[in-house]
């Protein structure tokens, strides 16, 4: 089942993490923690999108749910904050298995556009309901208690470690029956309905997983920001980051999105440092993501990968 | 009681009946050859008991259960598979996990069983040496083996090949005849081709469909002989 190589990685993760617990300085915590999370959210919209054929623009729904469900469970119940961001993802699971059932019947472009009509949806409810703070949004209260005022330091162990046994774990799943079936799914749905294979049940888990998975790190993210507006929570920023970071890096691939967030991050970082205003730096990747999608379609790491493999090719012949 | 029947379905496309009101019975142990000039409904009427297709009329009976109504993936589970007329393999899988996958899904085999299964489907069809190969990369015939692999994997009860043989050189149609004769005990072979020496020999049964209905059925040597046969099809 799981290899050795995959056991040394988890090891390695482990250790890296308490590294970066101990000696990380808070402010590098901070974005590091930003780093990981949206690792984490991209990889889940690259299992849905890129593995499991379903584009979806309204992941945000599942950031703004886990936001919102972290500072509501933990602000109204005795629950503490770690449980509250172990519980988060399971609610938002459940909640996203009627939700499937009702976009389910909208297929590629009507189902992308259809998650995120239903994204905008929860939205307006949110920003209308004055118990969830309406457009001034939440504080979470016992955030800054439990953590000693530094949340950075206990998220940023637990988002690197997660992000490393996602790797692990979504390697595995690729090699276990659903696995398979996903890769099928994506090579020829007929005939992989003709092999036995119920699609509609195979979407529903993966919808529900990446639901729960976005919502987890968003329940982390928001631990270290300590409250919760529904502007930020519910933007389209949040998928367009996802979609970025997966198309530029390779959709459909596991190495993909580690390209894309190094990318990202360090143009955001780079131009910001530069003295750049706070949106610049979108324009520069709209224009990479518009040079990439035309010249190298199926992202930068394919096209690196199929580089590198045809000059071994050459150098054998 | 049959094991697999059709009561009367009929099948509109438009306002053209490709199957028009045909009662077939189908009993275990039984190979079918099932013939007819081009357009006489015979891939349709294997989709109807595939369940790709839903009947516009009928009904679709399995030992005394009315199944028109399963999705596909369900009557692959209740041991109905297809090989069809054009292969649908997985391209960017491996030829073993394109067999891998029926084994799992529709055969419902554990890992370590599907694999033993799926090595000696492999071998059977005579692709063990591609089996780590990428589908995509597969020439015609292997192609076709695929297709016929793919549904034997699902351990079906009836097994439906839909023109396995087309485009296929004698000893390659002998190789593929080899196989649907070790498969035939215990199941319900229905065999569409348009190849006479296909069918030889494994089927002992023929049907044959014309204009969407059902024209003659019975002993293959019968029909074979019968004056409507030769008139209506061999004079196409
Ligand atoms: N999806 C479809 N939509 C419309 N008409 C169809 C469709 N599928 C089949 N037909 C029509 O139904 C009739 C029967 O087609 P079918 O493919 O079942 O014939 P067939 O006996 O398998 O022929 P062949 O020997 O060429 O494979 C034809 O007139 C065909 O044009
Ligand atoms: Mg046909």
């Amino acid at each position: 089942m799981i290899r050795t190589i995959e056991i040394v990685a988890l090891v390695m993760g482990a250790i890296i993490a308490w590294l970066a617990a101990t000696y990380v300085d808070s402010g590098l915590q901070f974005l590091l923690c930003e780093v990981f999370l949206l690792f984490i959210m991209s990889q889940m919209w690259n299992l849905l999108a890129g593995y499991a054929g379903q584009v979806s623009f309204g992941q945000q729904m599942f950031v703004g749910l886990g936001g919102y469900g972290l500072c509501l469970i933990a602000n109204n119940t005795g629950i503490p904050v770690w449980a509250t961001i172990i519980i988060v993802p399971v609610i938002v699971g459940l909640l996203a298995i009627p939700l499937g059932m009702v976009v389910f019947h909208l297929k590629h472009a009507y189902f992308a556009i259809g998650m995120w009509v239903a994204a905008e949806v929860v939205f307006q409810f949110v920003v209308k309901t004055p118990a969830l703070g309406g457009s001034g949004g939440m504080v979470l209260r016992p955030g800054g208690e439990m953590m000693q005022g530094f949340p950075e330091q206990t998220v940023l162990p637990v988002a690197l470690f997660l992000s490393v046994a996602l790797i692990v774990g979504l390697r595995v799943f690729l090699r276990s029956k659903l696995g398979l079936a996903t890769l099928a799914v994506r090579d020829n749905e007929a005939a992989a309905e003709a092999a036995g294979v119920n699609i509609w049940r195979l979407h529903m888990i993966l919808f529900t997983l990446t639901g729960a998975g976005t919502a987890l790190a968003a329940a982390l993210y928001y631990t270290t920001t300590l409250f919760v507006t529904p502007l930020d929570a519910f933007q389209a920023k949040w998928v367009v980051l996802m979609m970025f970071i997966v198309v530029v890096g390779g959709l459909g691939t596991l190495t993909g999105p580690v390209v894309g967030i190094a990318l990202f991050i360090g143009i955001r970082e780079l131009m910001t440092a530069a003295g750049y205003s706070g949106g610049q730096y979108w324009i520069v990747m709209g224009l990479l993501s518009i040079g990439v999608l035309l010249f190298l379609p199926q992202g930068l790491w394919p096209a690196f990968s199929n580089y590198v493999q045809s000059l071994r090719g050459k150098a054998s012949s | 009681m049959a094991l697999i029947s059709t009561v009367d379905v009929s099948r509109l496309f438009g306002s053209v009946y490709a199957v028009d009101r045909v009662s077939v019975e189908l009993n275990e142990g039984e190979g079918v050859g099932l013939i007819g000039p081009n357009g006489a409904g015979k891939t349709t009427l294997l989709s109807l008991l595939a369940g790709s297709l839903k009947p516009t009329q009928g009904k679709i009976m399995m030992e005394g259960v009315d199944v028109t109504m399963l999705p596909v993936f369900a009557r692959v589970t209740a041991g109905i598979a297809r090989a069809a007329q054009i292969p649908q393999t997985f391209n960017r899988l491996t030829v073993r996990e394109n067999v891998l996958l029926p084994a799992y899904f529709g055969a419902r085999l554990s890992q370590h069983d599907a694999g033993i299964w799926v090595d000696e489907v492999l071998e059977m069809t005579d692709l063990l040496r591609r089996a780590g190969q990428q589908a995509a990369s597969l020439g015609l015939l292997d192609r076709k083996r695929l297709e016929l692999a793919k549904a034997v994997a699902s351990k079906p009860r009836v097994l439906l090949l839909d023109e396995v043989a087309a485009g296929l050189t004698e000893p390659e149609i002998a190789s593929i005849k080899e196989v649907v004769k070790r498969l035939q005990p215990g199941r319900v072979i229905v065999w569409v081709e348009h190849i006479p020496f296909a069918l030889q020999g494994v089927c002992s049964r023929l049907l044959v469909m014309d204009k969407g209905a059902k024209l003659l059925d019975g002993p293959f040597d019968e029909v074979w002989a019968s004056d409507v046969l030769q008139s209506t099809y061999m004079g196409m």
